[in-house]
């Protein structure tokens, strides 16, 4: 348990530096015209690239207990079966709700 | 993680159903960790909302995202970045005992945090007045789709619930400062400033996937 994990100033410039490049890479890709699907790919990648960062430099988990690590895994894993199953309905449909 | 350092141990925070300091910050931070597991849990339901309806209209979402600033979105993006990298900042100032810094640092990601939200009113009051309104009261004409009050409804609830996130997160920071003037904080506590700055983290994190997905697309 490494619960006080204290960061050095240049470390977390070093990662806000980071997440500043990758934002303005996500814009830049826009500028190229990437046929989709891939466009969606690139950018989801490049956000889920930038919130891995946040949240083990920012928020500590590559240090911390690795039950909340967990916990964020799960939390995500949950995420993702909400979504699958939710399109397992809906995209599999006739006919969208005509009033929606 | 004994206490070496030439200053006596301050326990004043320690709860007596503790056995010691370290054992009382672990527990508030795996407490902070589920309530932000229901977090993600609670924008996740949009989230599921904006995925349904964008492989329900995929040309939808292309045509009305261009209502959007990209330039707006992408600076704001940066802003939360920006506090973000503060709030580190002010957690490090905690650790080390530099109740002052700790201060500057939470008055900067303050002021961060209010230039997100002044962005976002003007995105907002510009949209109003256009008529982009949620739901039965959308107005617009600009944006060729019969569904098009569909996406803004998706963007205003997104946005909106974030956006009260945001207010939320500037209460408990002034709300710190005033305790940090108070001089409850110190090396050996500060807890209240770590879990802040994980909610925060994670409010940055959720706008990291809100800016592309409305913003980005075309």
């Amino acid at each position: 348990m490494s619960g006080h994990h204290i960061s050095s100033a240049k470390f977390l410039w070093g990662v806000a530096i980071a997440l500043f490049i990758l934002t303005f890479l996500t814009v830049a890709v826009t500028w190229i015209h990437i046929p989709g699907p891939w466009n969606v790919v690139v950018a989801i990648a490049i956000a889920v690239v930038k919130a891995l960062i946040v949240s083990a430099f920012f928020m500590n988990l590559y240090w911390d207990s690795k039950f909340n690590v967990l916990l964020f895994v799960m939390s995500i894993a949950f995420f993702l079966l909400m979504i699958g199953i939710t399109l397992l309905d809906t995209l599999y449909r006739t006919d969208p709700l005509p009033s929606f | 993680m004994s206490q070496t350092s030439s200053t006596e141990e301050k326990l004043d925070h320690l709860k007596h159903y503790f056995v010691d300091s370290d054992q009382q910050f672990e527990a508030s931070k795996m407490g902070m960790w589920v309530f932000l597991v229901t977090e993600i849990l609670f924008f996740g339901g949009l989230f599921v909302a904006y995925i349904v309806y964008r492989s329900w209209y995929p040309e939808l979402y292309l045509l009305a995202s261009e209502e959007l600033d990209t330039f707006w979105g992408a600076v704001n993006t940066a802003v939360l970045i920006g506090s973000s990298l503060t709030v580190a900042m002010a957690i490090r100032s905690a650790q080390l005992n530099q109740i002052k810094g700790l201060i500057i640092n939470l008055w900067i990601t303050i002021g961060l945090a209010c230039t997100f939200m002044v962005i976002k009113y003007f995105e907002y009051s510009e949209k109003f007045a256009k008529g982009i309104l949620p739901g039965s009261a959308y107005s617009y004409e600009g944006v060729e789709h019969e569904k098009a009050n569909i996406f803004f409804s998706i963007y205003y609830m997104m946005t909106g619930l974030h956006g009260i996130h945001v207010l939320i997160g500037i209460g408990l920071m002034v709300w710190l400062v005033f305790k940090a003037k108070k001089k409850v904080f110190h090396s050996g506590y500060y807890t209240p400033v770590e879990i802040t700055g994980l909610y925060w983290h994670l409010v940055d994190v959720i706008w990291i996937f809100l800016f592309p997905l409305l913003y980005l697309i075309d």
